[in-house]
């Protein structure tokens, strides 16, 4: 009996974890994370800025950020950022839909463990991107 | 009007009622305050769906706004050519570029009612406008975005701002995005009409709605409401500057909550009204039970007492304070009782006649001389009149004394009256007649002293003298009764020999003799109890000590024995001071179980506990 209750509490509190979705991390080493207003600054400022979306096409496709290049985390290949971004140096921003969403940060683990030391982290994303109601370029 | 005597049942019904009438009133208010109640939280209720849904179609419109705007916005030809310094030739490219979607569509053309599209230079100043759309707006911005714009920042200027605003075609919604993107080199202004979405709030609330414009029209015509049995709820909506915009009714079917509200104000009302009939009921009953009809017992038994049937005793049930006050009763009947045997007595003890007579003539008391005189029974006595007993007409010679006021010493008559005898035989006697009060009415009291045939001076003035002793005793008798009469009527409490009674023993009794007597009283008194118990009730001696829970029972050996009582039952065993409450409450105890019935055994122990009753009296009197 006690082997059942067990049984079923693990399936239920997995079921339970399943079910939400995970937060991405407040803070990564070595990565500057920026607000909206600062990624609108750092696009007007700095013309060499590389900002990449992490996102599936369709959703890039619906809308952007002015200038975002979109490469999916997943797809993320050292050969192609070196392609883009050939040096290392360069500021590289990422970001996804929201803090909900962990591609970027996926993307932001790879580009450092490939060396890459400029690393800026638009966490809150799309979704504080379409709520501030910014300018948004649909394909 | 004035209300001098209500009974204690009239005033309780009467309070009942007017409780009665209060709960109803009260329950058909609280039910319409109810009623009403509903029907404004329903109001509220659908006011603030209305107000919800309002807002809802209006973050749509937003949304359908936002998206074309961002779609001119980064037009690459309305950029430049707003970025382009030509003057007139731009200015028509720019309305060119303007009109482009009010002739080949845009996505999301069928959700907005497209009006005209504008741009500003980033200072806000008008630029240029499509030349499709309606006519006669203003040619600036909206106050209220102007005042938005400015009040931010640079990089906030990018956001999109949306208002609804009171322009002189009536309500618009605009919605102004950057041109240029990030890199804004102006503003475009998306202007739709509200009214075009505002019916849809209707889809969202699932009622019918209807929009009026803040000057009265309605502005949904072609929606018809058959408004007949709904509920109108009216919410205003505003414009972002806070004045009223469009005032939007919503009309909702309330016949199924008035139908719910009928039958819960029916039923709560029904039981609440049910509640208090039984809660009343039940303490009407209450109310009788232990008010009026014990209080209605009592009054009857007082009326019996206080009309001299002393020997009856007053209910005691009910409500503590009324059995209480039915004791007390009781006892001062007892102590009447007890006085008015001793003046019998008393009477008795005199070698004249007395005789009571009242109001009618009827005969009330004899005393033994009258009894001895006349030669009647004790129990012929009641059948009496005075026609039965005297050759003269004593009432008109009552009269007549007041009248003439001769021969009338005092009240009092002094006269010489003819007299019957049961036997037939008449004889003169000298009598004093003496009106008094027997009863609360009016009669006579006579004193007789036969005259003798024998005419010597002594006898003469030995019955002169008797007859003035016998005054004077009666005028002593009648101080005494009416003193001790005046002070039950007024000052039950204060009547001396309840206390008395209650006591396990008289202090007074200081000879042996004086004890003997008692003790003897008592055996007298108990062994008559008993045979009227064993005899008349067919009971045991156990029995009366059980039911009567006066004497203890004990167990010797298994057997039930009542040593006590035993002990009442014989002189030689007798206590020497004997609990004498005890003996008359056991008295009375098979008095009450004899339940009127009439019997050689309970004729005796009344005898016996009056004579014991006079005893205690006589004794304490001594005493004093």
């Amino acid at each position: 009996m006690k082997f059942f209750v067990l049984f079923f509490s693990v399936i239920f509190a997995g079921i339970l974890i399943a079910g939400e979705k995970p937060y991405a991390p407040e803070k990564m080493p070595g990565t500057t994370i920026v607000s909206a207003e600062e990624v609108i600054e750092m696009i007007l400022a700095n013309p060499e800025l590389v900002v990449i979306d992490s996102r599936k096409k369709t959703e890039y496709i619906k809308g952007h950020i002015e200038g975002a290049m979109n490469i999916l985390n997943t797809e993320l290949v050292l050969e192609d950022l070196e392609f883009i971004v050939p040096d290392r140096t360069t500021a590289l921003l990422f970001y996804c839909n929201g803090v909900r969403c962990l591609r970027s940060s996926d993307s932001i683990t790879r580009a450092a463990r490939w060396g890459y030391t400029n690393l800026f982290w638009f966490r809150g994303g799309w979704k504080e991107w379409t709520e501030k109601r910014l300018p948004v370029v649909t394909d | 009007m004035r209300i001098d005597k209500l009974s204690i049942k009239t005033v309780t019904i009467a309070i009942f009622l007017m409780v009665g009438i209060v709960a109803i009133i009260l329950s058909l208010f609280a039910g319409a305050y109810f009623r009403q109640a509903a029907m404004d939280a329903q109001v509220g209720s659908l006011s603030r769906v209305i107000e919800v849904a309002s807002q809802e179609i209006l973050r749509d419109v937003s949304k359908q706004t936002f998206d074309l705007g961002m779609k001119l916005g980064h037009n690459k030809q309305l950029i430049q050519t707003l970025q382009e310094t030509d003057g007139e030739a731009a200015h028509e490219r720019l309305t060119t570029l303007l009109d482009d979607p009010f002739i080949n569509g845009f996505v999301g053309f069928a959700k907005i009612n497209l009006v005209k599209l504008r741009v500003y230079s980033p200072d806000l100043a008008l630029v240029a406008e499509s030349s499709a759309g309606i006519t006669g707006l203003e040619n600036y911005l909206s106050e209220y975005l102007v005042a938005r714009v400015t009040q931010r920042s640079k990089t906030e200027r990018l956001q999109a701002i949306d208002a609804l605003w009171l322009s002189a075609k009536g309500p618009m919604y605009s919605t102004l995005v950057p041109v240029g993107g990030l890199r804004a080199v102006g503003y475009l202004e998306v202007i739709v009409d509200p009214v075009f979405n505002l019916p849809d709030i209707g889809n969202i609330t699932k009622t019918p709605i209807s929009v009026f414009s803040m000057a009265g029209a309605h502005i949904n015509i072609n929606e018809q409401v058959d408004t007949d049995s709904l509920l109108p709820v009216e919410f205003i909506l505003l414009t972002f500057a806070g004045e009223p915009a469009f005032r939007i009714v919503g009309y909702e079917d309330v016949s199924r909550l008035s139908k719910t509200m009928e039958h819960t104000q029916m039923v709560t009302t029904g039981g609440f009204l049910l509640l208090t009939l039984i809660t009343l009921l039940f303490a009407l009953w209450l109310f009788s039970r232990f008010l009026f009809v014990p209080l209605g017992q009592m009054v009857e038994g007082m009326k019996q007492i206080a009309q001299g049937k002393l020997n009856l005793t007053v209910n005691k049930k009910g409500l503590h304070e009324f059995s209480t006050l039915a004791k007390s009763f009781e006892s001062m009947a007892n102590q009447v009782k007890i006085r008015t045997n001793d003046l019998e007595r008393l009477l008795d003890l005199d070698n004249s006649a007395i005789l009571c007579f009242g109001h009618d003539g009827e005969a009330v008391y004899f005393n033994k001389g009258a009894t001895a005189l006349f030669g009647y029974q004790d129990d012929e006595i009641s059948d009496l009149d005075l026609g039965d007993l005297f050759s003269e007409d004593i009432v008109q010679l009552m009269k007549d004394a007041v009248r003439l006021n001769a021969a009338v010493q005092g009240n009092a008559l002094h006269i010489q009256l003819g007299c019957i005898r049961k036997d037939g035989h008449a004889f003169q006697s000298d009598a004093v007649i003496n009106p008094l009060d027997v009863m609360g009415g009016f009669g006579y009291t006579i004193v007789l002293n036969p005259v003798s045939d024998e005419t010597d001076d002594g006898l003469t003035n030995y019955l002169v003298n008797s007859i003035e002793q016998n005054e004077q005793r009666m005028h002593a008798v009648e101080q005494s009764l009416n003193s001790i009469l005046e002070i039950a009527k007024n000052n039950p409490g204060m009547i001396s020999g309840v206390g008395d009674l209650e006591r396990p023993a008289l202090p007074g009794l200081k000879t042996d003799d004086d004890k003997r007597l008692l003790r003897e009283q008592v055996v007298q008194v108990m062994q008559s109890a008993l045979a009227c118990w064993e005899h008349d009730l067919n009971k045991t001696k156990l029995d009366l000590a059980e039911e009567s829970k006066i004497w203890p029972v004990y167990i010797d050996k298994s057997t039930p024995t009542t040593r006590t009582l035993d002990k009442y039952l014989h002189t030689d065993s007798c206590p020497k001071n004997p609990r004498n409450q005890r003996v008359i409450d056991t008295a009375e105890f098979v008095l009450r179980q004899m339940n009127r019935r009439t019997t050689l055994g309970r004729r005796q122990l009344q005898q016996a506990l009056d004579d014991f009753r006079g005893l205690i009296s006589g004794l304490k009197t001594a005493k004093k």
